[in-house]
């Protein structure tokens, strides 16, 4: 499918909220049947706890590999955000949602400045050294491979650093 | 945790916690440059914690678009 078809489309349901919702029940489950996770309470009380971010709205650094267009499952691969990146140094490759306002300002998809402005405010014990870029819309072959792979190898990366409570953002 | 603008997602695939925000795809924390907007609704997020007590429980904010004043947060 022509990447202009996906955009169009990306603009029209991203203002068209009842559109998402007919999607979300129409689509249905996902060809792997998902655990629901256990919860586990907080080792550390918030304002302990150091929170992390995983954003599926295509999030990269400049400098790292866009996010595949060019299949129609979407791409399963992550990419790992420093911290301190600063907003210039990163872009957004995802083109089904209307991105325009996150272009704008990242925390509306990825909201790292805003944890920290909690952290200074001692709301939070602290933010995660490192978060994580994926984009969401998987399919097929896509989907399993984040529930096979992917998804184990990013919660690796906030267990190595002691991350307490992951935020998981859509685009 | 869970963020989503559309409850129907949720539900289908719900983490052990979850926060719905009736907002824009894209805009999970609201609109570009409003700092207080983005801070009130990652607390109320991070408040999750505290209030969903079973596995895939979702926590709804009641925020509308474009339909709220926020200044509070920003007089913490």
């Amino acid at each position: 499918m022509a990447r202009w078809w996906n955009r169009l489309q990306s603009a029209v349901y991203t203002r068209l909220h009842w559109i998402n919702a007919l999607y979300a029940r129409v689509a249905g489950t996902k060809e792997v049947e998902i655990p629901l996770p256990p919860l586990v309470p907080l080792a550390r009380p918030l304002n302990q706890a150091r929170i992390g971010v995983v954003t599926a709205a295509g999030v990269h650094l400049e400098s790292q590999q866009p996010f595949d267009m060019d299949d129609s499952e979407g791409d399963s691969s992550f990419r790992v955000l420093p911290a301190d990146a600063l907003p210039a140094d990163l872009t957004i490759t995802h083109d089904y949602y209307d991105h325009r306002a996150a272009d704008r300002d990242l925390n509306l998809i990825y909201p790292v400045e805003r944890l920290g402005d909690l952290a200074a405010r001692g709301e939070i014990g602290g933010v995660a050294p490192r978060h994580v870029g994926m984009m969401g819309h998987l399919y097929g072959a896509q989907w399993t491979r984040l529930n096979r792979d992917t998804a184990a190898q990013i919660a690796d990366v906030f267990r190595e650093d002691e991350v307490d409570l992951v935020l998981a953002v859509p685009g | 945790m869970t963020l989503s603008v559309v409850r129907q997602m949720t539900e289908q695939t719900p983490g052990p916690r979850n926060v719905v925000v009736k907002f824009r795809l894209g805009q999970v924390f609201g609109e570009p440059g409003q700092a207080a907007q983005q801070r009130t609704i990652l607390r109320d997020a991070l408040g999750a914690v505290d209030r969903i007590e079973e596995a895939g429980g979702v926590l709804d904010l009641p925020y509308r678009w474009k339909r709220e004043v926020y200044e509070e947060a920003d007089a913490r």
